[in-house]
């Protein structure tokens, strides 16, 4: 009953008319970038963080926080009607896109804000429920835990995000040393800072995301030089009853799996809607249909999407450590606002937790209006040309670095690091672990010379505690599973070669 | 040269020495009294494992071609810095303007009047963040 109470408690603060508007602007702003081309909500929420700064806390943490759950359902009504994801509707775009060309985009759209809502509100539940609990468990943790755990993050975001590796880790060590730059907390020593006086206070967490979301993404678009046709077609939203019985079993199932991953290190949104499409795809009873334009290929994963975005949180509340890079942006925004995220924020700061849970609930409810009875009206967001979106973006990017501290050098930064973006984009390298490393890497590094403190230099520390010993070796059977897998995909590409050969000798 | 894969592994292989040499100019200190410079020297020497590794693996697996087109790039890096030195040495209100003329240079079309319409507005945005929401714009 603890938590029925609690979540009362957090509706009394969600509810005020001042948060209400918050939670509405989140919702909105949210939805457009996630129609928008060139900004993703990870962008977007950096934009906004210096904006936050005269906003209370309460009403700051829920809009952000609305931005990154809108940005999904925008995101997947851009990849139904035209079939172009920007932050992670990719499998929308399948099924989602097949019943649009069958001229059911209303009946899509209908399943995917139904079920987005759905999705939403269970992983709510899962949320009041687990971030208490887990915030017990996080007690036990100890530096060189805590330092195993943001490994663990590392490589699992990693894999997710890029699906090598290789790249993802290199990213997220580039991250990290970029997060060292400025004075060194222990011992006040100015690292990689070659002197300037703007660089003291390390390199800003704005610039940075900007540079490598915001610009790099923009000229990613103008190199590409497509001009997207917008969409014209007639929407008819409203479903007979057969069709709306079957989204309710597919949407429950991707509640679930959504739920489960978005918790997990390096889950969220993506890896759990393709997990919600393979698992319809083998048991639901329309499975034959999955994959030419069915109901079920819609609902599911609209769910686990949801789903994942909310129960992502639960990482960062409760154990303090964000799962991926949206999550260490709003560590971020928890941080500037004088907020350690970790257990003892339930306790400490219980209003912000609970108003923040049940703004979730009242943001579902304001995302279901505006995806499903307006949603033709956000269409005529696409007539926009790309010509006069992408100069709006520049200026947007300008006034949010500019605003952080009110200096104009800042704006060097981010074009320096809207090159260092273009250069990783063209080398294929996702700048998302990057993110994460640079938000964690000072923690990283803290915890790393705590453990080594407290163990006099002992790196057996890390495998003679039970919580992180078992976490490295995750790291490592994962590492070797991945080596193990390269090994016999080179062997399997050499091996019809040793035979034509063979064949001629 | 023009191999992806290798670039990048060269690239990273140059950032990691980069940080790397550079925090041997701190104080390292043993493992259990940390300097500032132990723990970049030890992140750059992981990175340049992995940078190794990504050469290595650049001679198995297929080159793929690298693509720079840097005319929209260098554009819109111009944009932005000259947004800033003209809101410096001018105001803000030609730094937007000067913005949105040099960065739809990169754009499919190119438009006076239009750029002009765009401008106007985000001059009128920009009002708005100042008066509305407090941001401190030198606008004028």
């Amino acid at each position: 009953m603890d938590v029925l109470h609690n979540l009362a408690f957090g509706f009394e603060h969600a509810l005020t008319w001042q948060n209400l508007m918050f939670c509405a602007i989140g919702c909105t702003v949210g939805t457009l970038v996630g129609l928008l081309p060139g900004l993703g909500p990870l962008a977007t929420i950096s934009l906004l963080l210096p904006l936050t700064y005269s906003i209370p806390t309460g009403g700051a943490l829920i809009m952000l926080a609305g931005i990154y759950y809108g940005a999904q359902y925008g995101d997947s009504v851009s990849a139904i009607t035209m079939k172009i994801p920007h932050a992670s509707s990719i499998v929308a775009c399948i099924d989602g896109y097949q019943m649009t060309l069958k001229g059911k985009t209303g009946l899509a759209l209908f399943t995917a804000g139904v079920s987005s809502f759905i999705g939403g509100s269970v992983a709510i539940i899962v949320l009041s429920w687990l971030a208490p609990s887990l915030g017990e468990v996080a007690f036990l943790f100890g530096p060189a835990d805590y330092c195993a755990l943001m490994l663990v993050g590392f490589v699992c975001v990693s894999f997710v995000t890029t699906g090598s590796l290789l790249n993802g880790l290199a990213m997220c060590l580039i991250g990290v040393l970029l997060g060292q730059i400025g004075t060194d907390v222990n011992s006040g020593t100015p690292r990689f800072t070659f002197d300037l006086a703007f660089l003291a206070e390390g390199v800003g967490l704005v610039s940075v995301a900007l540079g490598c979301f915001g610009i790099a993404e923009i000229t990613k678009n103008l190199d590409a030089r497509e001009e997207r046709t917008p969409f014209t077609g007639k929407i008819h939203l409203m479903p007979t009853w057969a069709e709306f019985k079957r989204i309710i079993p597919s949407a429950l199932r991707g509640s679930a799996i959504g739920s489960f991953l978005g918790i997990l290190p390096g889950g969220g949104p993506v890896i759990a809607q393709f997990a919600a499409y393979a698992v319809d795809k083998k048991f639901s009873k329309y499975k034959h249909e999955i994959g030419s334009g069915a109901i079920e290929g819609v609902a599911g994963q609209a769910a686990a999407d949801e789903a994942a975005a909310r129960t992502s949180f639960i990482p960062l509340m409760s154990i303090g450590i964000p799962e991926n890079a949206v999550m260490a942006l709003m560590m971020a925004a928890f941080i500037i606002k004088g907020i350690q995220p970790g257990p003892n924020m339930i306790k400490e700061h219980g209003d912000l937790f609970w108003g923040l849970v049940a703004s979730m609930w009242v943001g579902n409810c304001f995302l279901l209006l505006l995806n499903v009875p307006l949603v033709r009206y956000w269409l005529s967001v696409f007539k926009i040309p790309y010509n006069v979106l992408f100069p709006s973006i520049l200026f947007f990017c300008c006034i949010g670095t500019y605003s952080v501290n009110n200096n104009l050098d800042d704006i060097f930064v981010t074009a320096g690091f809207g090159l260092a973006g273009y250069v990783f984009m063209r080398l294929d390298m996702d700048p998302a672990p990057l993110m994460l490393g640079f938000i964690l890497g000072p923690m990283l590094e803290e915890n790393f010379r705590r453990a080594m403190l407290l163990s006099r230099g002992q790196f057996s520390a890390f495998v003679s505690r039970p919580i992180s010993g078992t976490l490295l070796g995750l790291i490592a059977l994962f590492v070797l599973w991945q080596l193990a897998v390269f090994l016999v995909q080179s062997r399997a590409k050499a091996a019809p070669v040793g035979d034509s050969q063979a064949k001629y000798t | 040269m023009n191999d992806r894969n290798l670039v990048r592994g060269l690239f990273l292989a140059a950032l990691a020495l980069a940080f790397g040499l550079g925090s041997l100019r701190y104080p390292i200190g043993t493992l259990s009294r940390a300097g500032p410079g132990l723990f970049p020297l030890l992140v750059s020497c992981l990175l340049f494992l992995i940078a190794v590794a990504t050469i290595v693996r650049s001679r198995f697996v297929e080159r793929l071609p690298l693509q720079f087109n840097l005319k929209n790039i260098a554009l819109v890096l111009l944009a932005l810095c000259g947004f800033s030195l003209v809101s410096r040495f001018v105001n803000m209100m030609a730094g937007i303007a000067f913005m949105v003329f040099v960065g739809t240079l990169a754009g499919t079309s190119y438009s006076w009047t239009r750029n002009l319409k765009i401008s106007a507005g985000l001059i009128a945005v920009a009002f708005g963040f100042q008066k509305l929401l407090g941001l401190n714009l030198p606008l004028y």
